[in-house]
């Protein structure tokens, strides 16, 4: 349950293409020696802090870092613009090896063979094998921007096993103001075109939403082109289960925790609660009213994407991200009253938390190995990128190459610049999107108030609304698709619960799976029969839960929230 | 090269009735044959044997980090979560199901094929044929079962669509949910998949079937059937016979990837194997120790079902695996 | 009466027999011309479906992408080296092992075909398989393509059971021309097994052909090491990997941002790209085992 949030916090990482006004093209070529002298002095002018103790020559060494990382990209080119600049400027040369087929595999014969690559992305089987070193001493010397960024967060980075810092965490550390335009978390969606007949309304609870929907499935039984129209969808596929397994969380107003509801400190398992019965029985009414699509339990993500993209479903419960490449398909087939804007509903009376803050990325970014030959040098260098100057060329790029300044030094991508950040083969020569992607990074503004990346510019945002969203957008006097959210409120100490490690072949992770499969069992059974017939259904659910050792799962979640409370609070 | 084969039958049989010597004596004389297969056994010793120290990791609670020294044994713990959990009786039906009749299916579907191809005398119209049938074994499961799924889909899926024109029946059927449809349907894709490819070895076989039986059986008045039936079926009697036992000793292997790619909640029960079951709860979940303890099981299965195979092949005079 | 089935019977049969046999071509000629046409249609218009013989907007980005980061040339390169390698090694060792377990006088054919046999039964794991190979040092050479895979069980007993389907007297009367079994195995043996042959061949080369676990697990730090397939997994797997990551979306602020390549087309296009080479050699195996050669020819 829950695995898509557990999917790392991607954040932004296609985004930026950079700039910095200290390393124009034609400047950083007259002046080359200075230009790696100062660059290679860690600290940036803009960001005056102390000085580390280590010396500049020591710094220049060039040196060259292999890195493992965990997951499936593709090689840059080998004249990559961006890695050739880190690599003459910083002295740094990325040998990077990334994941092909099964990670857990792959790590399994790394750890068993006992040889590491200097840089490693995080996963807890690499701590428990004491194939990563302790960082904290490190930084302390080394890493005075390290410190800085991490400072509010020092204690989470803290392993819970025995107190050391083994990872980096790649996102969630933010800087300045945070900038969402766009929401890609989970949602109610439901078809511009929908809200647009209906005179722009807010629905709230599930049955204004399956009003709305089955007024207009009335009135439209087939698309513009002639095909049926299906009221609404789900997709219960592999591990993309969450727009199915994790609705009634976001019913009762609970945050994204995963599997599990947190009431004051205290996390249970929903799954057979109310206020996941009141959801699937309206689903049950849904589907004998011909509104739920009968093919639902049995689709494929391509067959769930074909169609959402072919205009047809008028809505579902799902992840932003999740299909996100079908409505990309409905927008280039210029069928913006197709696309979907997101509701938070709820059940009565109650205020709605689908949206959330930030929250640091624990146990991912980078660690050090073992076997890493020149740890101090390694600490330098990610110390080194997270400078503003080179956070602003990794995230936008370089100026008037990438993106351009206006008059009042905000940054912006003109519609060229734009286009050419969608091409997989240009980025591959043209950005550190990967390195960018695991490394230490600036999010929020930089001191001079441009946003991090081209995602969080306010302008770059309204330069990409389609004349639909924007007529959509100022019915409801909204300026972004995040306003029809209730604003985040502060997080809990311990959140998200997600987060938490279940420990690979505990009884907790058995019971996790279990679960898992029980719901995927019985759920659709139970939608799918006869309205007299789901209560039964329904009780046959609730017993084969019984029969898993739910507690084993309860009982380390909440173990671990205790134990977060205690360090992490801070005194 | 050699003499006409027929003419020295006769001597060949006064041959292997040499009298016995002793085993050392018949050693001496085989030194060649020694020198072509020891070697390699030594081989697969190494590379296949060897590595099966790895099998203390079904009694432990394997760590890919520690040695082993430090791993923690737990006996049979692995073996009893596996056999006391409800499930596994149901994956174990599943698997031997799917198996068989994948099994038949492939064997049957396959050698009609291959006899069937064999008919066919213009040599382009039969290389043609031949080189269609084996194309989708080239084809990941992947996209295989994304057009199984589409063909079956209640949403203007082909197999809907013709068997309501022909007025089979009267609206779409959803198949992907009905469970007792699911191995059939695996069954069929299975033979879609790998149809052509399986008949290569049947092909290969037939070619060596002496032509002068054919022309013989021709001059006594035999049909085509007749000669299918007397000639080159029994022509390639014994690899269908080494084939089939085989297979039986893979009777736990029905895989996991077709079934994890066209099962959902709804069919569970029906789709779920063996090799699904241990991923999920053994691989997922880092328990490698799991995954062994299942490979040794099947390896047991095995070895009892062929040992047991190869016996009654014996007892009817069949060509034998071992 | 007699004579008029005759004359009938040739012609339902082949009637009955074309009709199969084009039903057949059609239903497996499908998914691969379907899976063509998938490889040349862009790949967000593929997400929408309902693509079948013939793309609906003509592109090649997708194989443009395939080829775009130049390391496939050499990769290639890579896997036809490894497959005629191993093809050749393996043809040659596990038929010479065939043979002297089909001679049923052998003193050790029993214990040898157990032994071999069995190897198809069980599997040691992962990582004792991975120590032998460090062991060995052969992590990151090429030799790891060749060496560990070159007896295959299967093929073993199939080329057995053909050699037994040759007339014994073949044998003997070598012998009794006084060749040893080597010059048995080579100059009688050999010749006559040719469709097992290529049959066999076809199965390894195409097991070779199509091999990146090997890669994966022992050689994928060199990047000269890389083979076709392995480039092509890289490929496969960013591509759904950064189709199915929340990043993307962030990206553009979830604005049209047209994945030109999906996981759909790519998967399409790389299984073109694998399989092209092998349709190409194919027919030179092919004739050997569809029609065979003409056993009397070779006893001349």
């Amino acid at each position: 349950m829950g695995v898509a949030t557990r999917k790392k916090l991607w954040g932004t990482l296609y985004l930026g293409v950079a700039l910095s006004l200290a390393i124009a093209g034609c400047s950083s070529n007259n002046n080359n020696s200075s230009a790696s002298q100062s660059s290679s002095q860690a600290p940036s002018s803009a960001n005056d802090s102390a000085s580390p103790s280590a010396s500049a020559s020591e710094d220049l060494k060039p040196i060259t870092i292999s890195a493992f990382i965990g997951s499936p990209n593709q090689q840059p080119t080998a004249d990559n613009r961006i890695y050739k600049k880190i690599q003459d400027e910083l002295g740094v040369k990325l040998n990077m090896e990334f994941l092909v087929g099964e990670l857990q595999q792959k790590l399994g014969v790394m750890i068993a063979g006992g040889q590491y690559p200097d840089l490693i992305t995080a996963d807890p089987k690499l701590v428990t094998a004491k194939a990563v070193i302790p960082l904290e001493d490190l930084i302390e010397q080394y890493g005075p921007h390290l410190k800085e960024h991490y400072a509010a967060y020092w204690n989470r980075m803290k392993d819970s096993s025995d107190g050391h810092i083994y990872w980096l965490p790649n996102y969630g550390a933010y800087t300045g103001e945070t900038h969402s335009n766009y929401y890609s978390g989970p949602a109610f969606w439901i078809q511009k075109d929908i809200l647009k007949e209906a005179g722009y309304p807010t629905p709230k609870t599930l049955d204004d939403y399956f009003k709305l929907i089955s007024d207009y499935a009335a009135k439209h039984p087939t698309t513009a082109d002639g095909q049926p129209t299906i009221g609404y969808t789900t997709l219960a596929y592999g591990w993309q289960t969450f727009g199915f397994l994790n609705v009634p969380e976001h019913l009762s107003g609970h945050p994204n925790d995963g599997g599990v509801v947190v009431d004051n400190g205290v996390a249970s398992v929903f799954a057979t609660k109310d206020i996941s019965k009141t959801y699937y029985r309206k689903l049950n009414e849904l589907y004998n009213q011909g509104l739920m699509d009968k093919e639902a339990f049995v689709q494929n993500p391509d067959q769930y994407n074909a169609k959402i993209s072919s205009g047809r479903v008028l809505g579902m419960f799902d992840q932003h991200w999740n299909f996100q490449g079908a409505e990309g398909e409905l927008i280039s087939q210029n069928k913006i009253g197709q696309t979907y804007v997101g509701f938070p509903l709820v059940y009565d009376g109650i205020k709605d938390h689908y949206l959330d803050r930030g929250v640091i990325n624990l146990n991912n970014g980078f660690g050090i190995s073992k076997d890493a030959k020149d740890p101090v040098r390694i600490i330098q260098f990610l110390d080194a990128q997270l400078d503003e100057k080179w956070q602003k060329l990794l995230q936008w790029g370089e100026q008037d190459v990438d993106y351009k300044v206006d008059e009042n030094g905000k940054f912006y991508r003109t519609p060229e610049q734009r286009k050419q950040q969608e091409d997989p083969t240009w980025r591959l020569a043209n950005k550190a999107e990967v390195f960018l992607g695991y490394a230490p990074k600036l999010e929020g503004t930089y001191s001079d108030g441009n946003a991090t990346d081209a995602g969080g510019q306010p302008d770059e945002f309204y330069a990409s609304l389609k004349p639909e969203d924007k007529e959509l957008l100022d019915a409801y006097h909204f300026k972004t698709w995040t306003d029809f959210f209730s604003p985040a409120p502060e997080n809990e100490v311990y959140y998200p619960a997600w987060q938490i490690d279940l420990i690979d072949g505990s009884d907790a992770s058995i019971a996790n799976k279990q679960m898992t499969d029980a719901s995927l069992k019985y759920l659709p059974k139970a939608i799918m029969s006869k309205p007299d017939k789901f209560d039964a259904v329904w009780d046959d659910y609730v017993n084969a839960y019984k029969k898993i050792d739910v507690k084993a799962y309860e009982d380390r979640i909440n173990s671990q929230i205790q134990w977060r409370i205690e360090n992490w609070t801070s005194k | 090269m050699a003499s006409a084969p027929k003419a020295i039958s006769s001597k060949t049989a006064a041959m292997t009735a040499v009298p016995q010597s002793s085993l050392f004596k018949r050693m001496r004389s085989q030194k060649q044959l020694m020198l072509m297969s020891l070697p390699i056994l030594l081989y697969v010793l190494l590379f296949s044997y060897y590595p099966i120290w790895g099998w203390t990791q079904a009694f432990q609670n394997y760590k890919p980090a520690l040695p082993l020294s430090q791993q923690e044994w737990v006996g049979f713990k692995q073996f009893k979560f596996l056999f006391k959990d409800d499930t596994f009786l149901l994956v174990l039906r599943n698997t031997i199901g799917m198996s068989f009749i994948n099994m038949v299916l492939g064997f049957v579907t396959a050698i009609a094929f291959a006899i069937l191809l064999n008919e066919i005398k213009n040599k382009l119209y039969k290389r043609t044929i031949q080189t269609i049938s084996y194309l989708p074994h080239f084809l990941s499961w992947i996209i295989v079962t994304g057009l199984v799924a589409n063909a079956l889909s209640v949403d203007g899926g082909i197999i809907n669509v013709l068997l309501m024109k022909l007025g089979f029946i009267h609206e779409p059927i959803m198949w992907l949910s009905k469970p007792h449809f699911f191995w059939g349907i695996v069954g069929a894709s299975h033979v879609w998949k790998e149809i052509g490819w399986n008949a290569i070895i049947y092909l290969a076989a037939i070619t060596s079937i002496d032509p002068s039986l054919y022309e013989a059986a021709e001059i006594d008045g035999a049909n085509r059937y007749k000669k299918m039936f007397y000639i080159t079926l029994p022509g390639i009697r014994s690899i269908v016979v080494i084939l089939l036992i085989m297979n039986l000793g893979w009777i736990l292997d029905a895989g996991f990837e077709v079934q994890y790619l066209l099962g959902n909640g709804v069919v569970v029960n029906w789709s779920q194997t063996i090799d699904i079951f241990v991923l999920k709860y053994g691989i997922q979940i880092g328990n490698y120790s799991l995954a062994t303890a299942a490979g040794i099981f099947k390896t047991v299965v095995s070895m009892t079902l062929i040992f047991a195979a190869n016996a009654i092949a014996k007892r009817f005079g069949e060509d034998r695996l071992i | 009466m007699r004579t008029r089935t005759l004359r009938l019977e040739p012609v339902v049969f082949h009637t009955f027999n074309t009709i199969v046999m084009i039903a057949l071509a059609v239903i497996t000629l499908y998914p691969f011309l379907n899976t063509l046409a998938v490889s040349f249609n862009p790949g967000n218009d593929s997400i929408r479906g309902g693509i079948y013989l013939w793309p609906r907007v003509w592109t090649d980005q997708n194989y443009r992408a395939v080829f775009a980061g130049g390391t496939i040339y050499h990769a290639f390169w890579v896997s036809v080296a490894r497959t005629l390698i191993a093809t050749v090694l393996s043809l040659f060792l596990t038929s010479m092992l065939a043979y002297t377990v089909s001679r049923k006088e052998y003193v050790f054919r029993k214990p040898v075909t157990i032994i071999i046999v069995m190897t198809m039964y069980f599997n040691a794991g992962l990582i004792p398989s991975y120590f032998l190979i460090k062991d060995l040092h052969l992590l990151n050479s090429f030799l790891v393509y060749i060496v560990p895979g070159l007896i295959s069980a299967f093929n073993m007993i199939v080329i057995r059971t053909y050699i037994q389907t040759l007339p014994d007297g073949l044998i003997e009367s070598a012998k009794v021309d006084g060749a040893g079994d080597f010059r048995t195995f080579f100059a009688i043996i050999l010749p006559l097994c040719q469709p097992v042959l290529a049959t066999v061949a076809l199965f390894v080369a195409v097991g070779q052909w199509n091999s990146w676990f090997d890669t994966f697990l022992y050689a994928s730090s060199k990047q000269n090491l890389s083979t076709l397939q392995y480039e092509l997994m890289k490929l496969l797997s960013s591509a759904s990997f950064s189709n199915s990551n929340p990043a993307v979306v962030n990206a553009n602020n979830g604005a049209a941002k047209l994945n030109m390549v999906t996981p759909i087309s790519i998967r399409a296009a790389i299984t073109i790209v694998a399989s092209v080479p092998i349709l190409v050699v194919y027919p030179f195996l092919q004739k050997y085992f569809v029609h065979g050669m003409q056993l009397g020819s070779v006893k001349e």
